[in-house]
């Protein structure tokens, strides 16, 4: 990946969310730690176009959130806090599909696609479920296999494992690993984010330390006072 | 609801498009209204029954399907005993539970992605003529029918919410926030739809 935030700021109203920040992400397996309201969803955001900068700008790629958010959209995939907000439709395979739709694609070649991001997942027994009826678990993999099945070369997971329970917790930390794309993941459990190649820790709106993850870590510990 | 009643199956209308079934469904509603004889009423109810309990559904839960709304039926036949004859009373009631018994029949058979397919090809000549965009609004139709379980565990959550902090539960307490909290919902699921590319061309 290639993402660049050039002097990137960003206010909600008065509230500074994120102060001015200067970086370039380009590693496989990046995490984002801090404290609630740190600025790291603000950040996340940032990378697919969600949020706009207030100034400075960011690139995904070479295309820029603002004039190419379209194409920014295509380029990085969203996985949300709350997976059940971003499964569209009610039946999981019609789900995985929606991605699909408006592309000109034939009806085999969509059927093809979503089966494959099911197998990928492990969960071609979820096909015909309902998704209100899915576990936890179950619902983040879907959320994932919904978003990779429209081929982004980044995707952004926000909170992945937040109250999902340890054996859940222990498949989507697996399916993430796995993951050919690059991700950036966004997290409170610090376990999934031990391994990655750069890890960035935010604390009120301000990038506090940015480096390995033994040291952001440490500095989580002292900046939470634990 | 399509959202929970679509079952699998391999009948006669699952063979059917979604098309052949809502012309159907349209057309049988325009000749029984038309029509004012009880005999017609009384095979049309008999053929949407017979379709209704072969698509696969057990008869207690075909009934559970439909029973409120005959309940409702039968609420209004009560009432228009009172005005109408017992034959155009028995007509009206077999009208709708006709017309219910088939609408539930084209339910049972058909998933809620054929149907937004469905309604985005009969919507095009509309969008040719700029007026609407057809795939907003199947999607707009799709989602009001995916959110309604979540909108109702929303409001039991809020419900029990009130019981356990000792609060009475009125319809107006819990209407505030269940319109509220659907509002902050539907910005990320907007944002969901945005970052899942359906509006990316």
């Amino acid at each position: 990946m290639d993402i660049r935030f050039t002097d990137c700021a960003v206010r909600f109203g008065e509230r500074v969310a994120l102060q001015p920040l200067t970086l370039t992400l380009n590693e496989k397996r990046i995490g984002i730690i801090g404290l609630n309201g740190s600025g790291k969803t603000t950040f996340a955001r940032l990378i697919n176009g969600l949020v706009k900068p207030s100034t400075g700008s960011v690139t995904v790629n070479g295309l820029d959130t603002v004039k190419d958010d379209r194409a920014v959209l295509s380029e990085a995939g969203f996985i949300f806090q709350n997976p059940q907000h971003q499964l569209i439709m009610p039946v999981v395979a019609e789900d995985i599909a929606f991605g699909l739709k408006n592309r000109g694609l034939s009806r085999d070649e969509i059927d093809r696609r979503m089966q494959a991001a099911l197998s990928r997942f492990g969960i071609e027994h979820l096909a015909r479920r309902r998704v209100h009826e899915l576990s936890g678990g179950e619902t983040q993999l879907v959320a994932m296999a919904s978003v990779v099945v429209t081929d982004p070369k980044i995707l952004i997971l926000d909170e992945p494992t937040n109250q999902l329970d340890l054996k859940n917790r222990r498949r989507v930390a697996g399916a993430i690993d796995d993951l050919p794309e690059d991700t950036v993941v966004i997290t409170h459990d610090l376990a999934l984010v031990e391994n990655v190649e750069r890890l960035l820790l935010f604390h009120e709106g301000r990038l506090a330390f940015d480096g390995n993850p033994q040291g952001a870590i440490h500095r989580y510990h002292e900046i939470a006072g634990c | 609801m399509l959202t929970s009643l679509h079952i699998e199956g391999n009948s006669l209308l699952h063979r059917l498009s979604v098309r052949a079934k809502l012309i159907a469904l349209v057309a049988s509603s325009i000749g029984l209204f038309l029509s004012g004889s009880l005999a017609v009423q009384a095979i049309a109810f008999v053929i949407a029954a017979a379709l209704y309990l072969s698509v696969g559904l057990s008869p207690k839960e075909a009934l559970k399907r439909v029973g409120f709304v005959f309940l409702t039926i039968f609420f209004l036949a009560a009432v228009n005993l009172f005005y109408l004859s017992v034959a155009e009373v028995a007509t009206l009631t077999l009208r709708l539970m006709a017309l219910v018994t088939f609408a539930a029949a084209v339910t049972a058979t058909t998933t809620i992605s054929a149907f937004m397919d469905e309604i985005t090809i009969l919507l095009l000549p509309l969008e040719r003529l700029g007026w609407l965009k057809a795939a907003d609004v199947s999607l707009a139709l799709g989602l009001v029918l995916r959110f309604v379980p979540d909108i109702f565990a929303r409001y039991q959550a809020i419900r029990e919410a009130h019981r356990a902090r000792g609060l009475p539960v009125r319809p107006l307490t819990i209407i505030g926030p269940l319109i509220i909290l659907t509002l902050k919902d539907a910005d990320t699921i907007a944002a969901a739809i945005d970052t899942r590319g359906f509006r990316r061309q």
